[in-house]
Order: structure tokens, then sequence, then C-alpha cells
């Protein structure tokens, strides 16, 4: 009966800090969710991404630059990442997986040269999250308010965006590219700046985990794709995503979700090191479900037309 | 009106497999006129669709929509001008997207994208109108995606998307041969019904050929890349079935039974 209390009372005592992350990481999320079903175009360009907005963000806040001048700039910077991602794989006709390995591999290097070294302590430099009415600088409540807040006016500016005519024909490139272009859609525009604006989400996601930290690491990305992804299909599970609006509050919600299930086995002794392994088998659990439960057999033939 | 001045196209240039798609085809369509184009396969139909649409970048010629020279203009720059329907239903709409989201696309074709609010209620009100003149009861699933619609009824929402906004050039490919007959009609009858209301330039192209005989101003018939045949006017009035087959080269089965 002890550990079971231990488990939980060490769980509960984690939540808001947990919560925190939670909100902070949910941004990378939506950076993977955005190409991923917004554009069918499978995306890993967030593992560079992020660190990359971390180390601009850092290197940025060392120099005394205002902490919300250092997210600008960082997520200028994932944009840019984002695009070059989307112009290889458009421009030389990778595939989009391979497009973004190549971009995360190169920005690894990027990375070390903005910071000159593999971290940088910024702790005591001024952050977004002291600006918190009311709350104590550095604790939980302020980070999650903080960040809370930003999340919210995210989710209904992209809620908006993609109910307009112009998020519209980006959803459409998505759907079908040969139908979107049919329409007048320019696809190039629409999925450089769609895969773009994912890359400084997931910088800007970066950038606020190195205010919340303290410090910056050339390795903070590592394996931050799959645990995104793990949190998208808790998310999608959860709130489905059948329209636009569950579609974006699946990130928020499966980050929140996922990151409190990581700290509960965390909690009930799961050595860290299995947590990778364990992930990599949700994900894979997920997103396998659909073709276990259609058949044995292997995927049928899609219907073709003749001719 | 559309002109297409010696266009010629060749694959695989310099390969073993070197195929002379267009072939220095010259091409003439009038506004308001419907031609209808016929010829066997590989006769260069669909090139010759690919290359109006700008799906296809030509080696030499020119494609001229209303005196403009679109050879140089991409896609989706081209498609303010015209709109087109594929054989195959799925590639004419968005699957994953809602019936009203696709017409609102298309209505988009030809306008300025903006950040306003896509579907409001006096644009929902439009669709349900247009939609009802099918009688297929689109109108009122204006919410469902377009992945749960059958293969006619996607056609049919095709059409109706294409027609709207009245382009200048509706090209029509093959669009009722992935239906079965009576749906294949259905779509027919709501072709011409759109094209004669609108006076709409039309090319369509088609192995039917008793749509060839019965309508359209013009039959047009491709072989290796050119036109080999035009018929228009009284001729075209006067022409059957058994004469257009007695003009290809290569005579299949597959058009007695299609016909």
């Amino acid at each position: 009966m002890d550990i079971l209390q231990n488990t939980i009372a060490s769980f509960i005592s984690l939540i808001p800090v947990t919560l925190a992350q939670s909100l902070i990481l949910a941004f990378v999320v939506l950076g993977i969710m955005i190409p991923f079903r917004m554009l069918s175009f499978p995306d890993l360009t967030s593992e560079g991404a992020f660190p990359l907005g971390g180390c601009v963000c850092g290197v940025l806040m060392a120099a005394g630059m205002s902490p919300l001048t250092a997210i600008a700039i960082a997520l200028l910077a994932g944009f840019v990442a984002g695009c070059c991602t989307a112009f290889i794989h458009l421009r030389f006709r990778i595939h989009t997986l391979l497009a973004g390995i190549l971009m995360m591999t190169m920005l690894y290097s990027i990375n070390l040269r903005i910071m000159g070294r593999s971290n940088l302590s910024v702790f005591g430099a001024p952050t977004v999250f002291d600006w918190a009415p009311g709350l104590q600088p550095g604790f939980p409540a302020s980070k999650i308010v903080v960040a809370g807040l930003i999340a919210l006016v995210v989710f209904f500016l992209l809620y908006h965006f993609f109910r307009t005519e112009k998020g519209t024909a980006v959803r459409a490139v998505g759907a079908n590219p040969d139908m979107a272009e049919a329409q007048g859609i320019n696809v190039w525009l629409a999925t450089i700046g769609g895969v773009g604006l994912a890359g400084a989400f997931s910088a800007g996601s970066g950038a606020l985990m190195v205010q919340s930290q303290g410090f910056a690491d050339v390795n903070m990305g590592l394996g931050i794709l799959i645990n995104g992804l793990a949190a998208l299909m808790i998310g999608e599970a959860i709130v489905g995503k059948q329209s636009v609006l569950r579609q974006l509050a699946a990130p928020f919600v499966g980050a929140i979700v996922y990151y409190q299930l990581v700290s509960f086995c965390l909690a009930a002794g799961m050595p860290p090191p299995d947590l990778k392994l364990a992930t990599g088998l949700f994900v894979l659990a997920m997103l396998a479900l659909p073709s276990l439960k259609r058949s044995r057999g292997p995927a049928p033939a899609r219907e073709t037309v003749r001719e | 009106m559309l002109e297409i001045r010696s266009a010629r196209k060749v694959f695989y240039k310099g390969q073993a497999d070197e195929k002379t798609a267009l072939d220095g085809l010259d091409l003439r369509l009038g506004t308001g006129e419907f031609g209808v184009v016929i010829g066997s396969n590989g006769a260069g139909k669909s090139s010759m669709l690919n290359a109006i649409s700008g799906a296809l970048v030509l080696d030499t010629g020119q494609i001229i929509i209303n005196g403009d020279d679109v050879t140089a203009t991409p896609v989706h720059k081209r498609a303010m001008r015209l709109a087109r329907v594929f054989q195959d239903p799925m590639r004419g709409t968005a699957a994953s997207m809602t019936v009203a989201e696709n017409m609102l696309l298309a209505e988009l074709r030809s306008n300025k994208r903006t950040l306003r609010r896509g579907l409001n209620a006096t644009r929902l009100g439009s669709y349900k109108e247009r939609l009802s003149l099918l009688g297929l009861g689109l109108e009122n699933r204006l919410d469902t995606r377009v992945e749960l619609l059958s293969g006619g009824q996607r056609q049919s929402l095709s059409l109706i998307m294409a027609v709207g906004g009245s382009p200048e050039l509706l090209l029509l490919d093959e669009h009722t041969a992935a239906l079965d007959p009576r749906t294949a009609d259905i779509v027919m009858q709501a072709t011409i019904r759109a094209v004669e209301a609108l006076k709409l330039t039309t090319l369509m192209v088609t192995h039917n050929m008793q749509h060839a005989v019965d309508y359209g101003h013009k039959v047009i018939m491709l072989d290796a890349g050119r036109v080999r045949l035009e018929i228009d006017g009284k001729d075209k009035a006067q022409t059957t079935v058994p004469d257009l087959i007695g003009h290809f080269s290569v005579k299949t089965d597959r058009m007695f039974l299609a016909s």
C-alpha cells in the first residue's frame, strides 16, 4: 500500500510542473499536426526546429535582449527552417520525410554554430513568465498562466484562419493537391507557408522551454518528435479529428494528457531510459490499430478507374 | 475562344521509347462553341487537355484563350479562366472536406481569396439552390464529407463546381466514363443543360460515339497527335455512329460496345 500511496503522492505533487511543461510543448505538437493532418505532409523538421528556437532564444537572452524579441526571432528562424523543408520537397521531389531528416540533421550543426557550444545557461535572465499578473515569477503557476494564455490565443487565431477563404484553400492542398491546383490555388505557396508556420510553432515552443528551464541545449530536441506524435495520437483519440475545431484542439488536449501519463509512469517507478521505448510502442500501436481492426490481410487494393 | 497553334510534345525524347504525344496540333474553338473530341487511345486527347489546362508543358506551340497567350502560365493561374471535370470522380473533389467547402473552393477559383469567413449564410443559401438543380438531394448534405458520396454524386458535384462562375473554357475529360449508364446519363443531361444555359465554350473528350453524334456543334477527331478530321455545321447534324467509327484507323470492339 505504501508504494501506491507514494506513487500517487509524488504524481500529484508533480501535476503543476507537468502541466506547465505540457502547455509549452503543446506548440511542438501543433507544429507536428499542421503539416501531418492539414497538409498531408508528414514532417520531421520539428526535431530540429525545436532546439533551433531554443538556441536562438538562449543566445539572444544571454546577449541581453528582451524575452519577447528573443521569442519573435526564434519564431522567424523556425519559420525559415520549415520553409526550407517544404522547398526541398517541392523543388527536388524528395520525399517529405527525407527532406525533414536532411533539414533536422543540418540544423544540428547550425544550432551548435548559433550557440558556439553545446549548452548555455540563461538562468536569472528576464523571461515572459515574469509578467504573469499577481504571481511569483519562477513558479509553475506563472508558467501555466502565461503558456495557457498564449495557447488560447493561438488556438482561436488558427481556428479562425482555417475557416477563412485562404485557410480553406490551405486545407484543400492537403486534401487533394491536384484538385487544389485546378481550383486556382498556389500549391507551392500554401505548402511552404503551412510547413513554415509549423516550424515557427516548434521553434516557439523551444524558445518558451528555454525561458522556462533557464538553459538552452543542442540536444533538447532529442525524441521530441515521437513524444509529440504520441501526444497527437492521444489527443485525436480523445477529441477526434472530424472537424477543424476538433483537429485543432487535439494537440493541446493530447499534450496535456500525454505528459501527465508520462509523469505518472515515472512516479510509479518506471526507469526513465525505458520511456522512449514505451512511447514508441504506444505510437506504433495507435497507428497500427486501424489496420488491425479492418482485417488480418494486407491493405485493400485501391479502386482504380480504367485507362 | 480557344486556339491551339502547332502544339508539339514529345515524351522520353531521345530514348528508345520516345513517344510523340502532340505532333503540331492546331485547333480553333469559337466562343460559345461546344466541341466533342474523339480518337483512339494514345491519339493525344488527354495530352491536349493537359496542355490546355497547363498540367503539361509544351515543347513548342501556343495555347491562346480569348486572345491571351497562356502558354507559359502555370496551372493555378490558368484556373481563373478555365474549369475542368476529370474522368476520375476522386480527382475533381477534396474527399476529406465537406460538400459546402468544395463548392466554396470552386467559387473562389476565379476570385482573390481573403481572410474573411469562407462559408457564410449567403453562400450556403446559393450552394443549396445550385445543388438542388441536380435533383440528387445533395442540397441537404452540405455538411457531408465528399468521401461519403457515391461516384455519381461526386461527379455531379464536380460538374456543378466547374460550371459555377461561368468559366471562359470548360474542359470535360471523359467525365461520364467511370459511371454506371444511368448515372452517366444524369450527369450528361446536367452537363448539356448547364453548357446551353450558360453558353460555355466547351471541349469534351469522349469514347462514346453516340454522345459525339448527339451533342455539341463540332466533332474533332484526333489521331497520332494531330487533328485528323473536323465535322461541324450541317455535316455534323447528319453524321451517324457508323460514319464516325469508319474514320478510325484502328477499330476496336470497345467503340461498338460503347455506342
